[in-house]
């Protein structure tokens, strides 16, 4: 069965008419949010049900739209959390590219300006490598890029996408070895972006986010995970009482190959590992279950299939 | 940026030149400052690195007396004050207090004042100042100009009098003929330190 990613956006009545629809077709929903008299689900569901949905949805003023990074934690990497980056354009790539379904994480380095003070510490460094890519935004001069960026990409293993003032070609030439995404013209500015101009922008942001998660979904697909992540969401919202408990907008976050569990390591990486997945085999069976470096959660990392010889 | 007489932004890289022209618009705009700036000229060398922003500012409104927002009428005992712009009011109130007295300051609705006092006391309120907007200014500027600098350039020296201000920065230490770099600066605008 090939899931896909999609946003189902619609009226409150009967949204629970969806909910079951998409669960009894074997999909998940990955995030719920209800606002006022509206529902959005984000969601992952078989290709060849979509138009069921959106049929089924129609009467319910519901309407069905792919959202390629549903199911994704990516990490927007923003140079410090002063006014000089904030809330443009750190929060407008952010909040731009959760309309497409990504979880977005921001993180503001301690000392990322300068261009010969800029560092990454180990903190800063391990946070970004939990999630599934990184966004790296950084300022307009390219001197300033050149001599930095090898200091910032130090000990980073995940996909990287550099945005930054001059043009892709440029920093296309000044990054060196090279990273995985470019886009350029969007470096430091002080206003918001509602141009129409300054949208195409962003929209070539989740382009390129798009275009370099794929590639990595391909490579995935290669050898995949022992368990999808979204099912092993559900199996956690099935079994553990406890994370119906927890206040935070996404108490499991969905990523490519792995979750972010928000309960306290200490007292829940015992109790998780032993929650059965299927038959005998646990969750302790096919993931590694390790402390998170954002407070005190849980990261579950998938095993590959070739690890573990096991799919449920 | 019409209300600014000159607007230079000087960086020997083009696409970070109007980066800067726009964020220095923008920073400006936002902290009501175009209408006090005369001339800018901004200098930024990321190769250095550094930040030079020299200007002039236009002939600052005076100070805010108490006629200027409110009318004040005399009787025996008894001194009414009714505010027309209550943007200046809670600082004529302070005035009021220190000089005659919580008790005697009283304040029935928003727009009007009832001062208790002697009539030959009640003399020379009309005068008060109660704001000079030039004294806050210099901060505003300052901080809008490190606003504009790029970020990380901790080390400042920053200059304002006469009408003249100016700002340099950097990562590094400053070089020490700064000055005469904010005198060639200066100059470019046709003006003099």
């Amino acid at each position: 069965m090939n899931l896909v990613p999609v946003t189902y956006k619609g009226g409150i009545y009967r949204h629970d008419v969806i909910v079951d629809l998409i669960e009894d077709l074997g999909g998940y929903i990955i995030q719920k949010h209800v606002i006022a008299q509206e529902v959005v689900l984000q969601a992952l569901v078989p290709r060849e049900d979509i138009d069921l949905i959106a049929r089924i949805g129609k009467p319910l003023t519901g309407e069905i739209t792919p959202s390629p990074l549903v199911g994704t934690e990516i990490a927007v990497v923003t140079m410090s959390l002063e006014i000089h980056h904030l809330p443009h354009a750190s929060c407008d790539v952010a909040e731009y590219i959760r309309r497409f379904g990504a979880k977005t994480n921001m993180v503001g380095l301690a000392r990322g300006f300068g261009k010969r003070i800029a560092q990454l510490n180990d903190e800063e460094r391990d946070v970004i490598n939990e999630h599934d890519l990184a966004v790296f935004l950084l300022g307009n001069f390219e001197t300033c890029i050149e001599q930095k960026f090898p200091v910032l990409r130090r000990g980073i293993h995940v996909p990287i996408i550099v945005l930054g003032g001059p043009s892709t070609e440029t920093l296309k030439r000044i990054i060196d070895p090279p990273v995985d995404g470019y886009v350029g013209n969007v470096g430091r500015f002080m206003h918001r972006t509602k141009e129409s101009e300054e949208l195409d922008k962003l929209e070539e942001v989740a382009d390129e986010i798009t275009r370099v998660l794929d590639a990595q979904r391909d490579e995935i697909a290669k050898d995949p995970p022992s368990v999808s992540p979204a099912r092993l969401m559900d199996v956690i919202n099935d079994q553990l009482d406890d994370i119906h408990e927890v206040l935070s907008p996404t108490p499991i976050t969905v990523q490519m190959t792995g979750l972010r569990v928000k309960l306290p390591y200490d007292r829940y990486a015992g109790v998780l590992k032993e929650l059965a997945i299927e038959g005998k085999v646990t969750i302790g069976d096919v993931a590694d279950i390790l402390p998170s470096r954002m407070r005190d959660y849980i990261l579950v990392r998938i095993k590959p299939f070739s690890e573990t010889n096991i799919m449920v | 940026m019409e209300a600014i007489e000159y607007f230079e932004v000087e960086c020997p890289e083009e696409t970070g030149r109007n980066y800067y022209r726009r964020i220095a618009d923008v920073v400006l705009l936002d902290h009501n400052l175009l209408r006090v700036i005369q001339k800018l000229h901004i200098s930024i060398d990321p190769r250095v690195p550094l930040f030079i922003a020299v200007g002039i500012t236009r002939k600052l409104p005076g100070v805010i007396r108490v006629r200027d927002f409110a009318n004040v009428n005399t009787q025996d005992q008894k001194t009414t004050i009714s505010i027309a712009d209550e943007t200046y009011l809670a600082p004529f109130l302070k005035i009021l207090w220190e000089r005659f007295g919580g008790d005697r300051v009283l304040q029935p609705d928003r727009f009007t004042i009832i001062l208790s006092i002697a009539a030959a006391d009640a003399e020379g309120i009309e005068d008060i100042p109660v704001i000079d907007p030039s004294e806050s200014l210099y901060k505003d500027l300052i901080y809008a100009l490190q606003v504009i600098q790029p970020e990380g350039f901790k080390v400042r020296r920053q200059y304002y009098g006469r009408g003249r201000f100016y700002l340099v920065a950097s990562e590094d230490t400053l070089p020490e003929d700064i000055e005469d770099l904010v005198r060639e600066k200066f100059a470019l605008m046709g003006e003099q330190l």
